[in-house]
């Protein structure tokens, strides 16, 4: 099941004060809380988190909401976020660099994987957003690489999370899933 | 009474001279912090005076009292920036209170504010987004985008007292021109709080790896420049990290100031030296951010 959440929203229903701003570590951690249990009850595979009615996102909240969901969800579930400004795609790149991990920004004009990934794991993630999805062998000619170094970044990108390895080897972006 | 005189022009350079002026603690008698003679302010001195009176009473002190600046129109900037109703809660005013509004340019985004709780932070966000986008876009000329990232630096700016001086502080952001270095407007963020500073938050933790060199200075460089916290959650200390990405995308400036030791990251249009350290002490944590508006004769 797919389940897309407008953290805004969840920020109104945690928290109440009317600002649409996800500021502060006790507001990320409220609304962290809230979005897992959602996530929880819907037996949820892959969540949206919707910034796109959030106007402020500083680095703290960011750490919160996205680095610790990313921390606590099932290892058989994706986290996809959406509709971040260039500032909030900073801060959660900066959360999520710091403790070594990645998630699918699937914004326009092409979904990315933002976070700890080297110029090869990208490469290989926006090669598969392209192609729909690909195992080792497909995405080495298409990037004129060798096939371990393919292996090696699809490797890296299962393990983040952000694409998803069908019983068949070949893996599919989160966005095209 | 000890006589503490305020340098006729109080910001972020001239606190060390302020600073230096202060007695050794405890002090022989009652502080007199004499403001007769300043003719110009910046937020930063705002927060400063206002961090040292909560410093004095929370220390035992007897309440200090303030001269007030014999200048009407400093006098009626310090009423407009919110400073002299604040005041009243660490000082014995002294002098006429101000009436009306001042003359000058400057042009107050957000009046001196106490910064106590993870709610205060959430009303001084919402606060500044009403004003940020007309000054930040309309007057210094910046990208519209700056204004979240600005919002954003506040907020970790003010989570800094919250998190880790425990006790209250203070913040006033003012844009104003900056004749002195730039010859163009800024926007400035002024935080200042009177709780244990940078060394004592991080002295559990960090001391021993630093040995003999642990003082002010490598406190402020390990939070500063590497993101060290006092708590385990490897998540931590990234506020700091975040104002100095911010701050550097848009040429600012931001300075930290915690009892002896200051730290900034400075810009080509400033000169002050990254690191400077056996100041004369001042209390608990001041931490300054400066964006300049758009250099017109470049663009």
């Amino acid at each position: 099941m797919i389940r897309t959440i407008q953290v805004a929203l969840v920020l109104r229903e945690a928290v109440t004060t009317p600002y649409p701003n996800l500021v502060t570590r006790p507001t990320g951690a409220l609304v962290r809380d809230r979005i897992a249990a959602m996530l929880e009850e819907a037996e949820c595979q892959v969540a949206i988190l919707d910034f796109s009615a959030v106007a402020c996102l500083d680095v703290s909240c960011a750490d919160e909401i996205v680095a610790k969901l990313l921390l606590a969800v099932p290892r058989d579930a994706y986290v996809v976020v959406r509709g971040l400004d260039e500032e909030q795609r900073e801060a959660v790149e900066q959360v999520l660099q710091r403790r070594q991990l990645a998630v699918v920004v699937a914004d326009a004009p092409a979904a990315d994987v933002v976070g700890w990934v080297t110029d090869d794991v990208r490469a290989a993630f926006v090669a598969l957003a392209h192609a729909g999805g690909a195992g080792a062998a497909e995405l080495a000619r298409h990037l004129g690489w060798d096939e371990p170094r393919a292996a090696a970044a699809l490797d890296v990108l299962a393990a983040h999370r952000v694409v998803r390895r069908g019983a068949d080897g070949r893996c599919h972006p989160l966005q095209a899933a | 009474m000890h006589v503490c005189p305020v340098p006729s022009t109080f910001d972020d350079r001239t606190l060390d001279q302020f600073a230096a002026g202060l007695p050794p603690w405890p002090p022989a008698g009652r502080l007199l912090v004499d403001a007769h003679g300043v003719t110009w302010t910046s937020p930063h001195g705002l927060v400063a005076l206002l961090t040292l009176g909560q410093w004095v009473q929370e220390h035992g002190g007897e309440k200090p009292r303030l001269a007030l600046p014999e200048s009407e129109d400093v006098r009626r900037y310090w009423a407009a920036a919110g400073f002299v109703d604040h005041a009243e809660a660490c000082y014995e005013l002294h002098g006429r209170r101000p009436r009306g509004r001042p003359s000058g340019h400057s042009e107050t985004m957000l009046e001196v504010t106490k910064v106590g709780a993870a709610e205060d932070v959430h009303e001084i966000v919402a606060r500044i987004q009403t004003r940020a986008s007309a000054l930040l876009v309309g007057e210094l000329g910046l990208e519209a985008k700056a204004t979240m990232g600005f919002a954003m630096a506040l907020s970790e700016a003010c989570q800094n007292i919250v998190e880790h001086a425990g006790t209250s502080g203070w913040v006033a952001v003012q844009a104003y021109h900056y004749r002195q270095r730039l010859a163009r407007k800024v926007a400035v963020i002024a935080v200042s709080d009177a709780g244990m500073g940078f060394r004592a938050s991080l002295e559990a933790t960090q001391a021993r790896n630093f040995g003999d060199r642990w003082r002010d200075g490598t406190a402020i460089e390990a939070a500063l420049l590497r993101g060290t916290s006092r708590f385990r959650d490897p998540g931590r200390g990234q506020g700091l990290q975040g104002i100095r990405r911010y701050v550097s995308r848009w040429e600012g400036k931001l300075s930290v100031r915690s009892g002896t030791a200051r730290l900034a990251m400075v810009p080509a249009w400033d000169d002050e030296p990254p690191l400077a350290e056996a100041l004369p002490f001042f209390p608990g944590a001041q931490v300054q951010i400066t964006i300049p508006g758009k250099d017109t004769a470049r663009a």
